[in-house]
Order: structure tokens, then sequence, then C-alpha cells
């Protein structure tokens, strides 16, 4: 531990970040060459005391046999091993603070329909999530409004907002921004008999007729406002069409109806992924997924319709008493065996390091090791269209890159090394700094 | 009309309808001339107590069994009822319930109604939250309360009956299902301290979870015996000691202890079953459990301590409106298909039960339930028994009630055939002695051919001449009807009113020469006429009726 | 030697009979405890002893529910039950020291902010599913907790995962029984008050200290009122009237008597050392932190007082008083001389302990035995019970969990687990168990359904199928022959897309 920590302070020194160290410290934009590493591409088979080479910001080079250019800045991998950074398409992160203080939460908007509010603008760069986060190997995530977490009071939001994917490392969050509309957000409404009142601290219970009702008319509602988006959508197109009453929302939803943003749906009830299939079938919207609890129970139907799958934590809870023990665990490989692609998020901020030991838990319980990589590597890249920057270690595409002691999914490894977008990125964070304080602190006086 | 002026035939028997409600049984007795003596001749007699009697007699008089047997000589001055087809049984008890108790008329006490004033939020278990037992049943008889004449109707001559709300609700009494004045339903008093054990509280409330309703009664326990010590030490030698302070509540449950009251507890899963017999045990209780109805897991567990088990006969089932895409737990659907069974299970390991009626709002509803622990296993005479002698052997009152026997109290149920026959009807009711004729139930069973709502002109010829009423009506789509009747005797509500087909009835409760009475209308009607017949004080008059065309509005009936 | 083996195993399956179905999903309502538990011989495992080292390719004898041997090839009788363990690691059932599983109702009774008089042992609910799901991960002994609503909660339980005993069965035979404190936010109500609704004192962390102390004080007068007594007594008084007992004080005087452990859930510093202060001002032990997420921070004075903490892996940031915990907080105050102890305070958590313990491996560099103990041996020194659990020794409970790899991984599945000699999970029964589960209920529901539809025929017809019935005589009126033929179905036309409507929407209850 202690050899590591020195040889950090080493690499710090010798590309002369500055002072503080906690956030943000990212090594000036020299060429890197990461050598004797086994690198897992994800793009075949891993290769064995390999090099990568970073330029520019992206991956220059990747092989057993390559030339490291000159003034490259060389960082000996030996028994460690590169993997693409790991991608977590789900989070608050930037988003919330602390969940319990509302003051540092901006999740999710007041009203039905927020489509033109965008989760970069609320994001946070000096969030002490983000070092955090990083120091366990994800690079880049997506920051979802509207999407649960701790703080999430009861989400009133049909339509939530604009999800963004960032790189978790950036002064602002321009710097930081891969897409600031990566996906629109959906609440699928659900069908509650069981409220929790806050005020009188009790369960109220409802009609199933009741509430079924109440459901459809927040369906039919949904379907009336993706109508107006249509018409809105085309009356811009129209000739003349600058020249129409603006309004922001329906103009934010015009990329979602030409399909090119695709909607991000949580769902997680079958009764409500299917329906939730089933409408953006029709209105044809392309979907992904989110949640998926109750997945299994509809995956004929998304599998023929394609709709890729981001699953909620498999580390929690079977959502009924009879549900087998390992439901969550065993649904994974039971998506991917029926065709269904499948990737893994973490839902939240403060726990999105545990997104490899989701995948590995997976891994554990039948789905193949490959995929449970690719689910936290590369398949959220190509659902979000971002494939080709990211989500592999192949030349051409953005030098995110981790370099660990050994499998990043498992819960012992180390990550040594973070990288994105070329750049070496500490791994430092609040919490290695109170530990190093506390761990100093002479010991007390008796 | 007045009373008086009204010849009486010796056997005419004056209708003097005491209590509101469905058609059901109503009273035949009256003043003067009101037979106290009553023979049931060949029928077939279920004692309980013992086997069976073909072609039996039965003879009640002056509100006891006076003969049971086949070879009986009926006495001169008894009302001989044919009992031919017809079966008498011991009158049914409900063993714990809250008909016949008026309800609370102030909300129930958040707190301890001592000299201090009652805090709004109960603060721990000195507030003694939902603590009512000093409330006796005996004197909060309510005879006008409608179930007295539906539950009767029924077959229920007696209930075992306690107020209703929070954890110490009050003492039950023992009450029979009849009589004028409210303590002559009152038959054995105090016979049972039901708890329970359900916090009223939510959570500001103290207790608001299961386990602080369990240290609560811990609590309250402890302080009703030291209470006793201290009071008595007290008076012994108070110099010198700091008083001890009265509690309303230790009072009376000291009280009802010292009058060998059974305290109820509750347990219907298993979980909570074991759980009450552990605390039963803890708390040196002298106990009977309700609930019971997963006795079919338990069942040797509860006879290893003696303990008597009221059973509840609301069997769990599935909720009416629920979502069909959420099935219910593997255990859920477990104790629906298997609860029915317990009261045999019970039954097997020698447990005594007795049943009640529970969740269960229509009596109609009781005997099928019985009905559904019988085809699980239970057999008839031990489902008879859990409905008569045991209940009246759990409660003390097995001297003078649950068979038929010689001396004991005239309670009778007779049926026209099996009572647990699915068709057989109650006919006749005895309650101290005390006949009443079971009407048919008259509830809609067919949809209505039209509709009665509207203001309806009718006339009918009473032996003082001709008389007119106006009934404003107000019908259901299901027939139900609504309204009130107003007369030159005044207006009366209608209280019991269903259309079915072209047939019709309602019933009001008006004043009658100073005596309030029911008077049933019956009849028929088509588009906006009817006709049909009145019966007040045991008096039939024909009627005629008709809604102007100009007021008859056409609701949206039918199938909205 | 496979085939005896599995001959062994199935013979003894049908010895196991009831106790063998236990280890599958189902459980057995009803079995007694005292039933003989078999022989069972555990054969060439890896051995994670925790007390003694790792031992590779051993055998564990258990006899009567007690290990009877550890290490080396051991010889059974031949009526043994023999678990081939090649391959796969063996550790001490896992004791999760902060839970709250298993209880009837709700876990707080939050009225008061001192509700010492309520007892978990009295709510135990034996048939939460949760047992079995952490059983299903590895764990075997639980500390069941009060909610963290009050400053001071409620007594506390410490319980045998046995799933299928019935709840009187599952307390810890001879464990000192506990009371939950809560510091901080949860009992000052920071995050939860409402307009409108009065405040419940306290609201401050002032606050709370002051309601400890009170509460202590009456205890303490009231420990004196009843040492009064009895001193009284026993001079030989007659008629002397002992103290109204008084349930909320019990508990704290059992405290003043160290005859109770007190948990104390904490997060920041302060709150910490203040609890301390007080403990040492009224005369009493704390015996373990909960959560104490910035224990860390005054790790040195926590174990000066010979204070337990048990604690989180790496959650944080939920609310201001956890925004400084860090993961590596456990490896931290093990460094500083604490007893720590990693727990769930979740049921979803509780299945997979054993990878909250090996983050300490990667956070503090705790070695891989340090990081074991903080699911065995130290949460069951913080429980007293230590003497019958917590590590592979002879003479302790066979409470134990087989792994397929080992645990301190993402990658470790329980297969077994074991409490007192007893297969209360097994991963082969539960799957070989599902299809009839499954079945059952689909029965059961088809019953009930056939049911259902037996009453509904037998109960007056439905007003539908009386409509064909009731066509002919309504000539007379028009205006309602309409009204009964409008369904309810057409009230609304739209054109546009609805939500797919299930067949079974109209079908009503099952």
């Amino acid at each position: 531990m202690k050899r590591h920590f020195l040889s950090f302070l080493a690499i710090i020194a010798a590309t002369s970040v500055l002072g503080a160290g906690i956030c943000n410290a990212q090594s000036s934009a020299a060429d890197v060459a990461i050598t004797h590493a086994k690198i897992f591409t994800l793009a075949g088979a891993p290769i064995e005391d390999g090099t990568v080479v970073i330029h520019d910001g992206k991956i220059a080079a990747v092989g057993a046999g390559v030339t490291i250019p000159a003034g490259a800045q060389v960082i000996d991998a030996k028994g460690l091993q590169v993997y693409p950074g790991l991608f977590d398409p789900v989070t608050q992160m930037g988003l919330s603070e602390i969940g319990a203080v509302s003051a540092t939460v901006d999740t999710t908007e007041t009203g039905l329909f927020n489509p033109d509010v965008t989760a970069a603008t609320a994001i946070l760069p000096s969030s002490a999530h983000i070092p955090v986060t990083r120091a366990s190997g994800i690079t880049e995530v997506i920051a979802a409004p509207s999407s649960g977490g701790f703080d999430s009071r009861n989400a009133t939001n049909l339509v939530g907002g604009q999800a963004s994917a960032i790189h978790l490392a950036g002064w602002t969050a321009e710097e930081m921004l891969i897409n600031k509309r990566a996906a629109m957000v959906v609440d699928w409404p659900g069908i509650e008999t069981r409220s929790f009142d806050i005020s009188t601290l009790s369960t109220k219970e409802k009609a199933f007729a009741d509430a079924k009702k109440e459901y459809d008319t927040k369906v039919n509602e949904l379907a009336d406002y993706i109508e107006q988006a249509r018409h809105y959508a085309q009356a811009l197109q129209s000739p003349g069409g600058s020249g129409i009453q603006r309004d922001v929302k329906l103009e934010a939803m015009a990329p979602v109806i030409r399909g090119e943003m695709p909607l991000l749906v949580f769902a997680d009830k079958a009764r409500q992924i299917r329906d939730a299939v089933e409408f953006c079938d029709k209105q044809k919207l392309k979907m992904i997924l989110a949640g998926g609890t109750e997945a299994w129970k509809e995956k004929d139907l998304l599998r023929s319709k394609g709709v890729p799958v981001i699953l909620k934590p498999t580390l929690g809870e079977p959502p009924e008493e009879d549900d087998a023990y390992d439901r969550l665990l065993t649904q994974p490989e039971e998506l991917h065996a029926a065709g269904i692609k499948i990737a893994f998020g973490s839902f939240d901020n403060s726990f999105a390091r545990r997104l490899g030991q989701d995948a590995a838990n997976a891994v554990a319980h039948g789905l193949p090791y490959e995929e449970g990589l690719k689910a936290v590597t590369l398949y959220p890249a190509q659902m979000f269209g971002l494939d080709s920057q990211l989500g592999t270690v192949e030349t051409g595409k953005t030098a995110n890159l981790i370099v660990t002691n050994g499998d990043p999914l498992d819960v012992t490894t180390d990550v040594r090394y973070v990288f994105i977008k070329g750049q070496l990125t500490s791994t430092d964070n609040k919490q290695k700094a109170l530990y190093e304080k506390y761990l100093s602190r002479p010991k007390a006086a008796h | 009309m007045s009373l008086r002026s009204v010849h009486l035939p010796l056997r005419r028997i004056m209708l003097l309808g005491v209590s509101l409600g469905l058609l059901g049984a109503t009273a035949a007795w009256g003043q003067g001339g009101e037979p106290r003596t009553f023979a049931i001749r060949g029928a077939k007699v279920v004692p309980v107590s013992s086997a069976p009697i073909e072609n039996a007699t039965v003879v009640v008089s002056r509100g006891i069994i006076t003969a049971v047997g086949a070879n009986v000589t009926i006495p001169p001055d008894a009302w001989v009822i044919e009992g031919k087809g017809l079966t008498v049984y011991p009158g049914l008890i409900d063993g714990f319930t809250d008909v016949g108790v008026a309800p609370a008329t102030s909300p129930a006490p958040a707190a301890d109604s001592g000299a201090r004033p009652q805090p709004a939020i109960s603060r721990g278990p000195e507030d003694r939250p939902a603590t009512t037992p000093w409330r006796i049943a005996a004197d909060e008889v309510n005879p006008m309360d409608p179930r007295v004449e539906t539950w009767r109707a029924a077959g229920f001559t007696t209930v075992v009956a306690a107020p209703k709300g929070g954890m110490f609700p009050g003492q039950a009494a023992v009450l029979d299902l009849g009589g004028e004045r409210a303590g002559d339903l009152v038959v054995k008093s105090p016979v049972a301290i039901p708890v329970s054990l359900q916090a009223p509280g939510g959570f500001r409330n103290f207790p608001g979870s299961v386990m602080g309703g369990i240290a609560y009664v811990r609590q309250v326990w402890l302080d009703a015996k030291w209470d006793v010590q201290a009071e008595a030490a007290y008076e012994n030698h108070p110099r010198g000691v700091e008083r001890p302070k009265y509690d309303r509540s230790d009072a009376a449950l000291a009280a009802a202890f010292s009058k060998l009251a059974v305290v109820l507890i509750p347990g219907n899963t298993s979980l909570q079953i074991r759980r009450s017999l552990r605390l039963i045990e803890e708390w040196k209780l002298n106990a009977v459990l309700y609930g019971g109805q997963m006795g079919y897991d338990v069942a040797p567990e509860i006879a290893a301590r003696k303990l008597p088990v009221l059973v509840d006969l609301k069997w769990p089932e599935a909720e009416k409106d629920s979502d069909p895409e959420a099935t219910p737990s593997l255990r859920t659907l477990r104790f629906r298909d298997r609860a029915p069974s317990a009261p045999a299970a019970l039954g097997k390991a020698g447990v005594k039960f007795a049943f009640y009626s529970g969740g269960i709002a229509a009596p109609k509803d009781i005997l099928p339930a019985v009905k559904k622990s019988i085809d699980a296993g239970l057999s008839p005479d031990a489902a008879l028994r859990a409905l008569t002698l045991s209940p009246a052997e759990i409660f003390g009152v097995a001297e003078t009630l649950g068979s038929i026997e010689n001396g004991k109290i005239a309670n009778l149920v007779v049926t026209d055939g099996d009572l647990f026959d699915k068709k057989t009807k109650v006919k006749i009711v005895f309650v101290d002695g005390r006949k009443y004729e079971v009407r048919e139930t008259l509830r809609p069973s067919e949809p209505p051919k039209g509709d009665l709502t509207g203001k309806w002109k009718m006339s009918f010829t009473t032996p003082q001449g001709q008389e007119e009423a106006t009934a404003d009506l107000s019908m259901q789509p299901d027939g139900t009807l609504t309204g009130s009747v107003t007369s030159d005797r005044g207006t009366g509500s209608v209280f019991s009113g269903w259309v079915s087909n072209d047939k019709f009835s309602f019933t009001i409760n008006i004043s009658i020469e100073g005596s309030s009475g029911d008077v049933v209308f019956t009849g028929t009607f088509e588009g906006t006429s009817m006709k049909g017949s009145i019966q007040a004080m045991g008096y039939n008059f024909e009627f005629t009726g008709s809604k102007p065309t100009r007021m008859a509005t056409v609701q949206a009936g039918g199938a909205q | 030697m496979k085939l005896r083996t599995n001959i062994l195993c199935l013979a003894a399956a049908l010895a196991f009979g009831i106790a063998g179905s236990i280890s599958a999903r189902e459980k057995e309502i009803g079995v007694s405890v005292d039933a003989a538990t078999p022989v069972i011989l555990i054969r060439n495992a890896t051995i994670l002893t925790v007390s003694h080292g790792t031992i590779d390719k051993g055998d564990i004898l258990i006899k009567d529910g007690k290990i009877a041997a550890v290490g080396g090839t051991l010889k059974a009788p031949a009526d043994a039950v023999v678990i081939d363990a090649a391959g796969q690691f063996v550790t001490p059932g896992i004791i999760d020291c902060h839970s709250h599983i298993a209880v009837d109702g709700s876990v707080n009774e939050g009225s008061v902010s001192v509700s010492s008089m309520v007892n978990i042992a009295d709510v135990l609910d034996s048939n939460d599913i949760s047992i079995f799901r952490d059983l299903a991960g590895g764990v075997t002994t639980a500390n069941i907790l009060h909610g963290s609503a009050n400053s001071i909660g409620g007594q506390t339980v410490v319980i045998k995962l046995r799933w299928g005993q019935p709840a009187a069965k599952l307390p810890f035979e001879g464990a000192l029984p506990g009371i939950k404190f809560a510091l901080g936010e949860n009992p000052k109500r920071s995050n939860f008050r409402t307009a409108g609704a009065p405040d419940r004192y306290p609201t401050t962390r002032m606050g709370v200290e002051e309601t400890i102390r009170s509460a202590f004080t009456e205890a303490r007068d009231y420990k004196k009122s009843w040492d009064d007594y009895n001193k009284r007594v026993a001079a030989g008084e007659k008629n002397a009237i002992p103290p109204r007992r008084n349930l909320k004080l019990d508990p704290l005087v059992e405290v003043l008597e160290g005859k109770r452990y007190v948990h104390s859930h904490c997060y920041r510093e302060d709150e910490i050392l203040m609890l301390l202060r007080v403990a040492k001002e009224f005369g009493f032990h704390v015996q373990t932190f909960q959560h104490v997420l910035e224990g860390y921070k005054v790790a040195d004075e926590i174990a000066a007082a010979g204070s337990g903490a048990s604690t989180f892996s790496d959650w944080w940031a939920y609310k201001a008083e956890a925004y400084d915990a860090i993961p590596y907080n456990a490896a931290l105050m093990t460094k500083r001389g604490v007893l720590v102890s990693i727990n769930s305070d979740d049921a979803a958590e509780a299945t997979h302990l054993n990878q909250e313990a090996a983050k300490t491996i990667r956070y503090g560099g705790l070695t891989h035995d340090e990081a074991l103990k903080l699911v065995t041996l130290n949460p069951a020194i913080q429980l007293g019970i230590d003497k019958r659990v917590g590590s592979i020794d002879v003479g302790k409970d066979a409470d134990l969990a087989i792994y397929n790899h080992d645990p301190l991984s993402a990658y470790a599945v329980v297969q077994k687990t074991l409490i007192d000699g007893r297969l209360y999970f097994d991963r082969e029964k539960d799957l070989a168990g599902r299809a009839a589960f499954e079945k059952e209920k689909k029965d059961l529901l088809e019953k009930a359904k056939k049911k259902q539809d037996e009453e509904k025929k037998a109960g007056a017809k439905k007003p539908e199928d009386k409509k064909a019935e009731e066509k002919k005589p309504d000539e007379k009126k028009p205006e309602e022959k309409k009204t009964e033929e409008k369904k309810p179905e057409e009230k609304k036309p739209e054109d546009k897309p609805k939500p797919p409507q299930s067949d079974a929407d109209e079908g009503g209850a099952l």
C-alpha cells in the first residue's frame, strides 16, 4: 500500500499537477504509453505483455509490439491489467451531494413534463462523488434526472428531462461532456395501491380499480404529449416552420420524435415494462429500459422489439416474497440467453462504485464473464450510440482506461491508474484524504 | 285508529315491533294475553347435550324449557306449533361481537380520563391510550341495534358482546337477543375482558407498533396488580407512605378479575397464536384465544395449555378488487386454503372451541362460513356444538344456555331443515321463551322491472276510513329503496325497502297511538301505478298508489 | 468412492427427513429442534478457521450440533452424512451485528424518545423470507435491533437464523440481551419533520444527550428504590410494598448493572464522544457503536473505552452525518485497536456481507483473515457469544457456511449453511424444490378460482345474464331499454392510442 502511494506521488510530481491534489487532478496532455500490461481490449483476445499508446486524448496504438513515441510518459504496468474504463449508464452523478439535504439535490424537477431540463446544467463538477467514483474505475457515466436515488421524492414526472453523458473529469461540466443530450428520461407510471404518507407516517391503501384508472390516465397523458410533440416537430420542419410560436418543452422533444434521441424509460413491473415497450413500438420511438426488475417476465417481448435493458443493482432484494432468493442475480444471464442486450447501472451516485460488484455477482450466477465485463463497458456505450468513442481498448477511441491489479469487477481489486480523455487522472478523493489525515492522527492521550 | 277501540280476538296478537332493521324476526308478544307457554310438537329436536330425537316435543314456559322428549305432555294453555318437517336446535351463540352494544357516543378517549386534562397525544403507558376497561357491555346495551334483529333472524339467540374499540375496549357480557328494556338482554356480566394488541396510535401516539402494544399491555397488568397490593397496604398503614394514585383502568380490571372474568387474547396466525400463548403464560391469565384461524398449524400447542379458542368465521379470502397481475404469496394462498380446516384440527387435538362472527358483517354469511369448516373436515355435530354448548361453557353459562335441556333458558331456533344446508330457512326463534317469527329475508333477488323513484300518492282503507299518504321514494339500480312516507300520522323514513322485478316492499316505523311500530308496504307496480297491502299492528289493509306522470323521471337505471 | 458418497448423502437425506426439507425453500413448521442431529463429516474443504489460520484440504466433524474435530483427514461413523466439499471453502457462519429482519410490525416504537419498554424479542417473525435469504448469504446469527427513531430505543435480541423453527426457538440461548440507542439525525428527526406536526423532544444533539442522561438519572433512582426495598425485605421487614415495576426503567437498570448490552447507532465524532462521556458519568459500558461512520476520527477513544464498532463497508453521503464516511473506516479503526465488525442494517446487504468484508483488503489494507474476522469472530465477541460461535474450533457450535470460492470475493456463492449442525440452507435443494413450489402455488390459485366461479354461479345471477330475460317485457319503456343496452366500455370514444389492456383486467379478483 505504502509503495503504491509513493509511486503515485512520483507520478504527480512528474506530471506537475497543481497542488491540493484532491479533485480533478489531471496530467498534462503529453503522450502516454502503458507498457507490459495484460490488455483486455474487449475487441478480441486479451493481449499479454502489451502496450497502449495514448495520443491527443485517444488510443493511438494497442498491441504486444507497439512503438512507444518519443517523449511519451511511460507507465510500467508489469503485473497489472488494462481495461476500458467502466461506464455507469444510470446515475445521479453530480446532481445530488447529500441525499437527505434537499438543497444539495437537483435530480427531479417539479411537474409532469420537463423534457427541456438537462442534467448537464446541474452537474456539480467538484462534487465529492466524482473523484470517489472514478477511483473505482468508472470513467464515464450518464447523469439522469428523475432516476431515483436516496433523495428522490415520489417522482411525479412523466418526462423527467435529458440525461447527459459525462466523463468523470473536467473543470467544468462543459469539459466533462460526452453528450449533453444522451437520452430523454421517462418515468413510466406505476399502479400505486399502497402509498406512504410522510405527513402522517402511515400507509394508505387504494382500490386497484382506482389505481389502474389513474395509471391509464397518466399513460394517456403521455400519449397526448407525444402527439403534441410530433405535431410540433412536424410544424417546425414545414416551410415557414421557423416562424411558429416556439415552445421550449416541445422543442426538446423533437429529437425524440425524429428518432435521434432514445427514451430512457424507467419501469420495473411486468405490466409497466410491457406497456412501455408496446407504447414505444406503436409510437415509433427508440427505447432503452432502465430498472427492469421483472424484465424476465417480458423477455420475449423485449427481445422481439430489440429493447436493451439497463438493470438495477443485482444485489437488491427480490421484490416478492415468493421470488427465488437469487432472482435478481440470475436475471442477467436469463436475459442474455434470451438475446437481450443488457448493461448494469448503479441508479445512484454514492453507490456507483459498486457497479463492477453487481456485474461480478451476475457472473457468479451464470452470466459469462466477458458479458459481465461488456455490460459495464461496451454495451452501455452501444446503447447510447457512443461506442465509436468508448467501451473497448481500440485505436481511435477515446482513451478512457483503467489499470488495475486484477479483475475490475471484483471487490478486492485496486485501480492503480485512471485515464480519462487520455489524461492520467487522480484517484485521490475526499475519502482517501480523510483516511490519510486520521491515519496520521497522533495517538490520543489518556 | 285508536288501539283501544280495536276489538281483539283472544288469540289475536298485537304487533309491536321494537327494533329497526331488515324485516326479520318480529316478536309475538304484547299486552295482556301474551302467551308464555309454547309447545313445538312432532319436530326433530337436536339437544346437543344428547343425541337428536325424532318426532319429539319441546315445551317452553315462562322463559324456561320445561319439557323435552318424544312423549311429553303438552300443557293445556300452550300455544302449539306443529313441528312436522321442522328441526329444533338450541339458540345459536355468537362467541364474540359487539352486537347489541351501543357504539361509543363520544370518540374513544385517547388517554386516561383521570384528573389530568386529556393530552392529545399519548406519550407513554401512563396515559392509558385506547383503554376503557371500565365500560361494561351490560350497561351499554342497545336493544335498538338493528343487528339484534338480523342476528336473531339468522338463528342467533345469544351473543357475547363487548364495546368495540381500543386495546381494552371494555367488559363483555352474555346477551340474549330479545327484550324490551336494555337490562332485559343481559344474561351474565362481566364474562370476559377482551384485549387487543393492535396499536391504535399511528406513528406519533404510543403505542405505535406491535411490540409497543405488547409492552403496554404488560405494563397495565403489572400496574393493576400493583395497585391492588399498594392500596391494600395503604389502607392498612397510610402514615408515612406516599399515597398510591387511583387509576380507573386498573381498578376496573381488578374488579373484573375478581369476578373471574376470562381475558380474551388475540391470536389468528401461528405466529400470533404462539406469541399469545407465551404472553398468557407470562401474565398468568385465565385466558381464551380469539382468532384461531391458523389453528390447523398449532392445535397441539394450544391443547397443551388447555386454552379454549374462539374461531373467527371470516375466513381469509382474496380481495374482491385486486391486481390480476399480482399473485398473493404461497403463504397467503395456503392460509386461505387451510383456514376453514382449523376448527376440525382444533377439535381433533382436544381443544375446546367456539365460533364467532368476527369480520362477518351480514349474519346470513355466518352459517355458510360454518359450512365451509364442515366441508373442510369438521363434523356437523362439532360445528353445532361450537355454536351452542361450547361457547356457553367457555363463558360460564352452560348451566342455563347452550342446549335443549329441561330447566335451561328457552333459547331455540326452529328451522325447516338441516341447519347447515344452504336451502334451510330459519322459521322461528325463541329468546328467553319469547317467540319470534322469521319472515323470508326480502332481499332484492331480481333486477327491478321499472323505476319506483318519485312521489307516489297512496290511498288505503282502514277500519277508520279512507286515508292517504305520500311516498317519496328513491330507487337504486340494484333495487334498494329509500325515502320516506308522509301522512297525517307523521313522516317515517323507509329503512328497509327493495324492488324485485315488479314486486316491492318498504317498511317505515311511525308512532301509532303512542307506541312506535313497523308499517310494511308490500305490493306490485306497473309503470306509474302500484297496489298492495299494508301491514301494521297486525292488521292488513289494501292500498293503491299512483305516480303523477308529470313527475315521472326516468333515471339512467338499468345496467348503470 | 463418489457413488458411495452420494448414496450416503441420499441415506442421510432420508435420515434427515424433515430436517432435509428445511434446507429447501419450503419450510416445515413445528420441526422439533430437539431432534437428534446426525453426525456430519465435511470433507476436503479449505477451512478458514478465523481463529487459527487456513487449513487447505481438511475435514470437519460435527457431532450433536457441535464441531467435534477440525482439520486433517477425519474418520466418521458409517451412518454419518458426508458433505464432499472439495474445491469449496468453509467459514464460520456470518454474524450480522445490525439487522432488522424477522420483526413483526414496525422495528420502531417511534412515538416516544425513550421506548426501552418495548422488546424486539416479543415480536420475532419466523416467517420473514429475509431469514432464508440471509441464510443463502451465509449468515447464521443476527443481532436484531430496534430502529433508530429514538434516543433510547427498545430491547434487542440475538437470534440464530433457524429457518422453519417457530419464533420462540430463534433467540440465541444465553446471549446477553441488548438495548438500542440512537444518536444524531434520526432520533432528533432532522429529516422527518413535517409542517404542522408538533416537534418531539429532542430536536438537537444537545437534547439527545439530555434525554439519555435524564432517563438514566430516573433509572438510577428507580434502582435505588428497589435496592432499598430489597434491603428492607432482607432485613426481615414484612408488609413492605415493592416499588411499582416500570418496564421502561427495568432495562436501563440492567444496563447499569452490566446485564444488558448497549448498542448505539451513531455517526458523528462528537456524538460518539458524548455517549462515552455519559456512559462514564453513569458507570455503564457501551458495548458497540453501530454505523459509527466517523469512528475513524475518534478510534483511539473508542478503543480506550473497550467498546466495539460495527460499521458499513462503503455507505456514505445519504445524510449529512454520513458525508465524511469513508470505506477505510473499518480498517482504520482496526489498526487503532478497535474491535470492528461490518454489518448490514439491511436485508439485501446481509446477503453479501462476505463481499463487504472483502472490501477492507482494498480500502485500508487489512489482510484476508483480518477481513474475514470482521463478519465472524469480531461480531461474535461484540455480542458476547464468541465462546459458542465465530470461528471453526472444536467445541463451538457447528454454525458454518460453505462457499464455492474464497468468500472474500464477489464470485463466491454460498452452497450450504449449517446452524447447530443442521443444514438450514442447501442451494441444490433450493433449486430442486422450485418447480414443486411453483406447482403448489399454481394449484392453489386454480383451486381458489374454481371455488370462486362455483360460488358466483350458485349466488345471484349477474345482471348481464338477466338482460336476455328482461328484454321481452320491456316494450313499454323505450327510454329504459336504451339505457340498459349502453355498455360501460363504449363511453369514451377515442382516437389516440390507448394503453394495451390485458384481458385479465376485466376479470377482477383472484
